[in-house]
């Protein structure tokens, strides 16, 4: 082997190992980017992949534009933040899709004056989502390293009010109940009877069913005094899936 | 080295139990589908190793003494250290595979990692056949011998030694094979000091095992995140590993009704390799009532008074004592899990409350076929099978897996047991967009007609809740008395009538809405309009599953994968259908795999002038014919013998110890055209037979006694691996008078093929049918017997290969 071919292929094999720890590596570190870049980042997030596809509550909107997501995805997920994509978090939880963020909202019909309560913090975004329109959001997490950094990022993000909870929110929030809205982010495979009976009269529970990563469902929960009825609603409109038309 | 056939034998022995044991470790951190992945993957190993004798014989050959004992050595030392090495790269998750690119970094490493044992292995016993030619016949009788041991002592080992420990363990096998075969009076310090250390580190991996983190996507990981959460209870078996987890936060309450004001109980979970597989619920009862009549689970009960139950998959027994609760006088909870089965009855039974020492139930270890062909089955009032699906839809992690209890012919085999008031009761989770359902309704509408019952809306009746549905098939039409029944309970609970002969529209969504209108269209067409139609329009496969095709859970479809991306887009797609995915993923990776392992060294020995193509044609029909026919072999012998574990392990060892007399009896006849030819077309010949007629003669004595079904398995396994053993010799025998260099090559071309056609029999099964891929090894041992003929012309002492096919 000549010593120019030698060098080639020590080049190739030096190029090849950072590329191999590339591939190895779980992701890549977010780089710092400016809050200027991130704003139109959001912007773009709102008017691309939430204001088309339907969402039109113009408080749920607002909210989607100024709660800064990025504050609360790992460091390592920056970057992808306002992709439209849920993105794991850690303990097998993630962060939902932002689209689905803000038709869970629009679907609970908030208003100013109401009181809302959140079962599972994970990241803490839904509520900052939540308290960008009203001014009493409960949040409870009952795994305490989620409910320490979901409460950190809202603190860090200036969401002072919000209160956030590390316990099991099989019982609810009672002492702040009854609530006119309730976000079950982490739904277990049944609806506790505490948080049917912390639903004001009226009231609106809201509860996603299905992996994050693929098609989801979101259950609306409502009450009409002792009768509780549900709906089961598909936030993407897919294309029919019958070939009938054919 | 007269010691080398033992040497052999102990090392095939660890390679084929070490297989077995990564599988479940791999499905304990991951899921089976991603452990099938794997292992495919690493068993290309084998094929390496051909490839690299074929590349560098000549060097191999010169320094055969020294490398020998080293390789099975490395074997060794690979067994004990991958899962650590593994870990060293940090945590791999299947799920994240589709999302993450990241992963794929760690799989690739996993997958070379995990080869290290299969190719230092298959490089120490492809080079002892190559250059101890002149004893191949006994050499590849302990070979073989060697690996139908290895199966069945892994199942017997599993019983005694948690899995994450027997790797240490196992690597005392060729570490012993190492030692046998230092060349006599030539041990050197170096030698002697290196053993030492590599047995060192097999005791410390016994002592300190290395076990594959769990992906955090687990249902015992999330589980196990819930304040004060702990395993109370861990047991490993061959039929996987159980824990029981604690916490003040479990509660069993799945898919309660929304009307339900008390508390459900918090109750211990079993988990079995870190999934769920039930509630400690014990005898169930929330106030005066079974926590599960506030369930769409109770139905059955609300229509009818069933006294003789039958729970298939009964698990931890919950359906059990619903059954009791609602005054049934005879359970028979059936449970394949044997380990599961003594915990609940014999060493526990305080964990369910005595439920299983109550005696009006009768608990059998068996699977459900097994039970439902008894002589003895009794007539049953009700047959309650497992709930399918999981709270938010699964994400196909099922689709590889053979579901025998959901087939045609289990359908109507229960349908044969029902008293006239009889009925089959089935609940399901919601999923999006609904699948298992409609399989389920156009099952139970081919029931009917093979049975010429009436109409499916007479016979089968529905109700839904917010989260499951709970379906009802009836030996007699459903009367007034019945709807009205169903009606009432459906009214109580808060629940909506799904199916029901006089169903008015507005009925079906009072309490429960659901804005996509086609899950009822779907299921009006299913029961009552064009069926055909509706089933070639669907964009998943919906035909009911039969025996030869038994993937309930399988519903994807390779021609229909443009239209599920176009509607749901291709980050999702994966997950509809992890299994089915991952499938296709393994096939387009072995194949490249095997394609570069075979061409790589021809890049060196050039194609032209010396018969390859022959030689290809020939070793790559083997190696398709073998597996392909072993796949198949043992999926019609894991339905027929009852207990899948056993059965796994007695059919390896039948066809292996088979095969092996096989190889040895071919050491007598000429490796001319005539014995190839003759020994090809007599094995297409079998399976042709077999496709035929292996069916029927299987279905006609399914009621036998248990030691006379294995007796007749054996009786029917033996002569076509016989002669499958046989034709590998042969050939090589046959290549080596003319073309000795090409032996390796030939070697390891069996060897990718063997790997690729697990592949490509799976994807085959889960589409066409077992049937099919019977056809297939049929068609590959006859081209197999054409291109035998034309290897090479002398016949002298030849080598034979190692493969993975053991």
């Amino acid at each position: 082997m000549n010593t120019a071919r030698r060098k080639r292929h020590g080049a190739g094999a030096a190029a090849l190992l950072p590329a191999l720890l590339l591939l190895l590596a779980p992701g890549l570190p977010g780089t710092a980017l400016g809050e200027e870049t991130f704003t139109a980042q959001r912007e773009r997030m709102v008017s691309r992949d939430i204001a088309q596809r339907g969402i039109r509550d113009p408080a749920v909107l607002a909210a989607m534009r100024t709660a800064p997501r990025h504050e609360f995805v790992p460091d390592v997920r920056q970057r992808q933040a306002y992709d439209d994509n849920p993105l794991p978090i850690g303990y097998g939880q993630t962060i939902s899709q932002p689209y689905i963020v803000a038709y869970m909202t629009e679907l609970l019909r908030l208003e100013p004056g109401m009181r809302a309560l959140e079962i599972g913090t994970g990241s803490g975004y839904q509520a900052a989502v939540l308290a960008e329109i009203l001014d009493e959001v409960y949040s409870i997490e009952i795994i305490p390293e989620l409910a320490r950094w979901g409460e950190a990022n809202l603190r860090r993000a200036g969401y002072e009010a919000v209160q956030v909870r590390q316990a099991d929110g099989y019982h609810g929030w009672d002492e702040h109940g009854p609530f006119d809205a309730i976000v079950v982010t982490a739904a277990a495979d049944h609806v506790p009877p505490p948080l049917i009976a912390q639903l004001k009269d009226g009231g609106r529970m809201v509860i996603p069913v299905g992996s994050p990563f693929r098609t989801q469902v979101l259950m609306l929960v409502t009450r009409h005094g002792e009768e509780v009825r549900t709906q089961s609603l598909l936030p993407v409109r897919f294309v029919p899936l019958t070939r009938a038309a054919e | 080295m007269n010691r080398l056939p033992l040497a052999v034998g102990l090392t095939s022995a660890a390679v084929i139990a070490f297989q077995l044991v990564i599988m479940q470790l791999l499905s304990i951190a991951q899921w089976h589908h991603f452990a099938y992945m794997v292992i495919s993957m690493a068993l290309l190993g084998f094929g390496a190793a051909g490839t690299l004798l074929a590349l560098f014989r000549t060097q191999f050959e010169r320094h055969y003494a020294t490398l020998l004992p080293a390789l099975f050595a490395g074997c060794a030392l690979a067994m004990a250290a991958t899962a650590w090495l593994v870990g060293l790269a940090g945590d791999f998750d299947a799920f994240l595979l589709f999302f993450d690119a990241g992963q794929f970094g760690l799989l690739a490493f996993s997958y070379l990692a995990w080869s290290l044992p299969f190719f230092c292995a298959g490089l120490a016993i492809t080079l002892a056949f190559h250059c101890e030619v002149q004893r191949i016949g006994v050499l590849y009788c302990a070979n073989m011998a060697g690996s139908g041991a290895g199966a069945l002592l892994v199942i017997g080992l599993l019983w005694l030694v948690p899995a994450e420990r027997l790797a240490g363990l196992l690597a005392l096998l060729p570490l012993a094979a190492a030692w046998l075969a230092q060349p006599a009076g030539r041990s050197s310090r170096i030698a002697a000091t290196a053993g030492l250390a590599i047995l060192a580190v097999a005791l410390a991996s016994l002592a300190w095992p290395a076990m594959p983190s769990p992906s955090q996507y687990k249902d015992i990981s999330a589980a196990l995140l819930l304040p004060g959460a702990e395993i109370t209870h861990t047991v490993s078996s061959p039929h996987g590993r159980l824990e029981v987890v604690q916490a003040d936060a479990l509660r069993f309450a799945p898919s309660l009704s929304l009307n339900f004001r008390g508390e459900p109980p918090t109750r211990p979970v079993v988990f079995s390799d870190g999934d769920y597989l039930g509630t400690l619920l014990g005898p169930g009862m929330a106030g005066e009532r079974h926590l599960l009549d506030h369930t769409t689970r109770a139905l059955p009960y609300a229509l009818r008074r069933p006294a003789r139950v039958v729970v298939l998959e009964a698990a931890t027994g919950t359906e059990v004592s619903l059954a009791l609760a609602q005054g049934a006088t005879e359970v028979h909870a059936v449970e394949p899990n044997r380990q599961l089965n003594r915990l609940l009855r014999d060493h526990h039974p305080e964990w369910l409350d005595g439920l299983y020492l109550d005696p009006r139930v009768a608990l059998q270890g068996s699977s459900a076929r097994a039970w439902l062909a008894r002589p003895a089955t009794p007539e049953l009032d009700l047959v309650v099978l497992p709930v399918l699906g999981s709270f938010g839809g699964s994400s196909g992690e099922q689709a590889l897996r053979e579901h025998y209890h959901l087939t045609l012919e289990a359908f109507s085999r229960m349908w044969e047991l029902l008293s006239p008031d009889g009925l089959i009761a089935v609940t399901l989770w919601h999923e999006e967009p609904p699948r298992a359902i409609l399989r389920l309704l156009s099952s139970w509408r081919a029931v009917l007609a093979t049975q010429d019952a009436g109409t499916p809306l007479e016979h089968v009746v529905a109700v839904r809740s917010w989260g499951t549905t709970t379906l009802l098939l009836g030996k007699r039409p459903f009367d007034a008395a019945d709807r009205a029944g169903l009606r009432t309970f459906a009214a109580d609970w808060g629940f909506d009538p799904l199916i029901l002969a006089d169903l008015e529209s507005r009925e079906r969504d009072h309490f429960n809405r659901i804005t996509d209108p086609l899950l009822f269209a779907a299921i009006d067409t299913l029961l009552d309009g064009d069926a055909r139609q509706f089933l070639r329009d669907y964009p998943f496969d919906l035909r009911p599953a039969t025996d030869d095709r038994p993937f309930f859970a399988r519903f994807m479809q390779w021609h229909r994968l443009g239209e599920l991306r176009a509607t749901f887009g291709l980050r999702q797609l994966p997950y509809l259908e992890l299994g089915f995915v991952l499938a296709g993923v393994t096939l387009v990776q072995i194949t490249l795999a095997a394609v570069a392992l075979i061409v790589l060294p021809l890049a060196r020995s050039g194609w032209q002038g010396t018969r390859r193509r022959w030689t290809l044609l020939y070793f790559s029909s083997l190696g398709l014919g073998f597996m392909s026919l072993e796949i198949v072999l043992i999926h019609r012998m894991l339905l027929y013998l009852d207990q899948p574990v056993y059965a796994t392990g007695a059919v390896l060892a039948t066809l292996l110890v088979a095969s092996g007399a096989g190889s040895l009896a071919s050491a007598r006849l000429a490796a001319d055209a005539r014995h190839l030819a003759g020994t090809g077309l007599a094995v297409a010949g079998l399976v042709m037979l077999y496709s035929l007629g292996l069916s029927l003669l299987l279905a006609a004595s399914m009621g036998w006694p248990l030691a006379l079904k294995a007796v007749a398995a054996a009786v029917l396994l033996a002569p076509p691996a016989f002669f499958m053993g046989m034709m590998f010799p042969l050939g090589l025998r046959r290549l080596a008078g003319r073309e000795a260099p090409q032996v390796p090559w030939a070697c390891a071309i069996d060897s990718c093929l063997s790997v690729a056609a697990t592949a490509i029999a799976t994807l085959i099964a889960l589409d066409a049918g077992f049937q099919a891929v019977m056809w297939l090894a049929g068609l590959a041992y006859l081209v197999a017997a054409l291109s035998g003929p034309r290897l090479g012309t002398l016949e002298v002492g030849a080598p034979m290969g190692q493969n993975p096919r053991q």
